[in-house]
């Protein structure tokens, strides 16, 4: 591997993650490969795996996976079950998938119906946070671990995962510390720069992970920032971005992305793993509860306005905490879980005096350039009003 | 042209199945009576008998506004209404039976939730409380939570587990997924109480589960019935019949019908007599049909001498429940629970015979294809309903690897009408017909028994 550091690195390792991983299995390691961010990788690297987040590619035409999934699907899966097809995953020892949304689960099921792992596990996760739902994905994992455990012949004793999850909260702590830097005007850290390091920090093994990111902090923090041009500054909520094609395109007209709703982002980085004294109730939490994606269902109260704040004041705060001018709703084609909410949590932003963009894309840079203006005319209205 | 818009719609082959149409128009009569009546009504998801026959037991009318979007698209009365819920945002990609109930939703808020004059079917009321449901499709429940931008009601979600079919048979797993679905009933229950400020009709249940699986197995006769050959039904007389078993199953008028048309069917196949005069493909439809267009497939019958014996996973009643599962059971709510969890993993031993995932809307086939002797397949990926889309390639690539059963794509949607192209269709149908015999050939020579 190059021998950079900081964000050299995390751009490098970002640009050529499958090569690096490819490197890393020569020296031995083993890939875990999962899907979402509903996945405990607490887990996978207590079993030995490296876990890899599987991920598209926005600058990769989709074509084998057109024999597999339908054109009506989410274009991030299918990208991610074409790269599968193209032999881009050949690395990955396992594969587990969650039933976090539809797209995620079906994609699972008919990946491993056609690859043959010597280990996989599809992980069933409620839909409630009710107590029982608890209970019942607390079981779930209990069978992946003792999955892994036959698998791999290696016993995953409770202080494995503990310690497991003192790392991977390490990484989370050291990412959102990122995301506190940007509070400041103007952020010396760019969301495309951030972007780089997750994307990177979810196919490396944990420890070399941590290291990057206290390096990446460590320059963060010593940079000179001259006054920014930018015309806004943005929370992007909605689909994942696993591409800096997109980032790049909204900064280069002008705005700033300081926060993020995503997938690829706060919902992976966003909360710890409380350390219980039976780990799997810490994880179940975790991956259960607190991360907030519009999968999981919260109860609705008895009105509409009960229903707003129960599912998007945290959103209120993250405008507030980061400075936000405008939101940038991502939404990639087919994606039902945030197709239904963009109305509502549209209004709720518009509610509380936030510019709203909203754009259904295509996941593919190719279809990216006719968006330029749509960006560029929402920073000129976001200056206007600032 | 006259002629040609007349036969949009399917004749039905069974007497039994032109009139199903009326237990539709029963369950809209009966929630807009129970409003007169101030009696509570809510609408809910298709939830395969998880939750409805709980609610109705506690005196709740419930109205399915899936089968309203059919209803809609079958009338072609669905067009205002997806553009009015475009007009507010929700992406044109959605569900076409959920934008079709959020034009509706908000036009009946824009009335006061008076249900306006020119409604299909008299319209859907204003419901008490929306049932979600968690099983095999993320709309039924993001799409009843969006619902809450015209109406202030609560949403219940009727979890729905779903395992994988290595994971169905990891020791304990099954019996896990049942009780957390019983603990969710037993949620479900209370929450029902709180709203309705009554106690749960316990004896009432129990009747109710009792006529519904009568239905239920009438229903499932009729399935087996169905492997004759010629088939004494075809899909046309499915998808109508498909109403009670799927909405009404445990209504006493829905059980007199089953029995009814299982009688009907038994003639059939008791005098040999063919749903379509002089039976020569038999063909398999996943999933969702286009309700708008149903007289297509009296067409490929007429043309081609094709009967479609089986169809849509989904909406079928599964086979009946072991004796041993059910043993010792006092439990109404692990019934019911146990019974849906099977409606979704009967096919698990299918699964793993085959090595494949997921259970739900592809091991399924693996069984009908050979039991049905089917000759080739009819898929229909959909604009607007993924959950029925996403596993046909997958389906079709197994079918062919494993069994040497063709299909065919024609593209379409349950709603729009706009991109079904019947001509096209029809042309690709005719094509289709020598790849079916060459299969049929393919099939011989390798040994399989149709
Ligand atoms: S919708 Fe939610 S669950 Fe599905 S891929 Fe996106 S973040 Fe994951
Ligand atoms: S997307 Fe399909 S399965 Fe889901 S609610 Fe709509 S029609 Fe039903």
């Amino acid at each position: 591997m190059q021998k950079s550091s900081g964000l050299e690195r995390a751009s490098y390792i970002y640009t050529n993650r499958l090569q690096v991983a490819r490197e890393l299995k020569m020296q031995g390691e083993k890939f875990g490969g999962y899907l979402c961010c509903y996945v405990p990788v607490e887990m996978l690297s207590a079993a030995g795996y490296v876990p890899f987040r599987i991920i598209g590619d926005m600058n990769e035409p989709i074509t084998n996976a057109d024999a597999y999934l339908p054109s009506v699907m989410c274009p991030f899966y299918r990208s991610c079950l074409d790269l599968g097809l193209k032999g881009k995953y050949d690395f990955l020892d396992g594969l587990v998938s969650p039933h976090a949304c539809d797209a995620a689960e079906r994609v699972g099921l008919v990946w491993r119906s056609y690859f043959k792992y010597p280990f996989t596990f599809y992980l069933d996760i409620p839909h409630t946070v009710h107590a029982s739902a608890l209970v019942f994905f607390k079981q779930q994992l209990a069978h992946l671990r003792k999955g892994l455990e036959e698998y791999t012949g290696l016993k995953i004793t409770d202080n494995d995962l503990k310690k497991q999850i003192k790392l991977f909260n390490r990484q989370r702590e050291l990412v959102r510390q990122l995301y506190h830097l940007r509070k400041v005007e103007p952020p010396p850290v760019s969301g495309t720069e951030v972007l780089q390091l997750a994307v990177s920090l979810m196919g490396l093994p944990v420890q070399e992970g941590n290291l990057l990111a206290e390096e990446v902090i460590k320059e963060v923090k010593t940079r000179k920032m001259k006054p920014s041009k930018m015309k806004g500054r943005v929370l992007v909520w909605g689909c994942l971005i696993d591409n800096t094609a997109i980032t790049s395109l909204i900064e280069d007209c002008g705005l700033e992305v300081v926060m993020d709703d995503t997938a690829i982002g706060s919902r992976t980085f966003g909360h710890d793993v409380e350390l219980t004294e039976d780990p799997l109730d810490g994880l179940a939490l975790r991956y259960l509860e607190k991360i907030v994606c519009p999968r999981t269902f919260r109860e609705t109260g008895k009105n509409r306005a009960n229903d707003l704040e129960n599912r998007f004041s945290y959103l209120r705060k993250i405008v507030k905490d980061w400075h936000i001018d405008g939101i940038y709703m991502n939404l990639i084609r087919n994606c039902d879980i945030h197709g239904y909410e963009v109305p509502e949590v549209r209004y709720f932003f518009e509610e509380i005096g936030m510019p709203v963009l909203v754009i259904e894309q295509d996941y593919s840079t190719a279809a990216l350039a006719p968006l330029r203006t749509r960006f560029q005319a929402f920073a000129e209205s976001i200056e206007a009003n600032r | 042209m006259e002629e040609k818009k007349k036969k949009r719609s399917s004749a039905k082959t069974l007497q039994t199945a032109r009139e199903a149409g009326y237990f539709g128009k029963k369950m809209l009569a009966n929630t807009r009576m129970a409003v007169d009546e101030g009696r509570p009504v809510a609408w809910a998801m298709v939830e395969w008998w998880l939750g409805a026959t709980i609610a109705k037991a506690m005196g709740v009318e419930l109205v399915f506004p899936e089968n309203y979007g059919a209803f809609c698209a079958a009338s072609r009365t669905a067009e205002p209404n997806l553009d009015y819920s475009e007009s507010d945002g929700f992406p044109s990609t959605l569900c076409g039976y959920a934008r079709n109930c959020l034009g509706y939703a908000r036009k009946l808020k824009e009335n006061n939730f008076v249900i306006p004059a020119e409604s299909t079917g008299g319209g859907m009321p204003k419901p008490d409380f929306l049932l979600a449901c968690g099983a095999a499709c993320d709309a039924r429940y993001k799409w009843f939570q969006a619902l809450g931008r015209y109406m202030d009601v609560p949403v219940w979600l009727l979890e729905f587990p779903q395992t994988g079919s290595k994971e169905y048979f990891l020791p304990g797993n099954k019996e896990e997924n049942i009780s957390y679905m019983v603990e969710e009933l037993r949620a479900f229950v209370s929450f029902l109480e709180d709203l309705l400020g009554r106690k749960m009709n316990w004896d009432g249940l129990e009747e109710r589960l009792d006529i519904l699986f009568k239905t239920h197995e009438l229903a499932y006769k009729v399935d087996l019935m169905r492997r004759t050959v010629p088939s004494p039904a075809v899909c046309t007389d499915f998808w109508a019949l498909m109403i009670p078993h799927l909405y009404l199953p445990d209504d006493l008028e829905a059980l007199a019908f089953y029995q009814r048309v299982y009688d009907e069917v038994k003639y059939k196949v008791d005098n040999k007599i063919g749903a379509i005069p002089n039976e020569k493909y038999r063909m398999m439809f996943s999933e969702l049909p286009p309700w708008h267009t149903l007289g297509f497939f009296d067409e490929v019958a007429e043309r081609h001498g094709v009967a479609f014996v089986f169809e849509s996973w989904n909406y079928h009643v599964p086979p009946p429940l072991l004796e041993d599962e059910k043993k010792g059971i006092t439990d109404p709510l692990e019934l019911i629970a146990r019974y849906s969890y099977h409606k979704f993993h009967h096919a698990a031993p299918a699964a793993k015979e085959y090595e494949i995932d997921p259970i739900l809307f592809t091991a399924p086939y693996l069984e009908y294809v050979r039991d049905y002797q089917v000759d080739g397949l009819m898929f229909h990926p959909l604009m607007s309903c993924r959950p029925a889309t996403y596993t046909l390639m997958h389906v079709r690539n197994l079918m062919l690897e494993r069994f040497k059963v063709p299909s065919l794509v024609i593209e379409g949607d349950i709603v729009d009408l706009r991109v079904f192209n019947e001509e096209e269709a029809l042309a690709k149908f005719d094509a289709f017909i020598e790849t079916m015999d060459y299969h049929r050939e393919l099939r011989k020579k390798e040994g399989l028994h149709w």
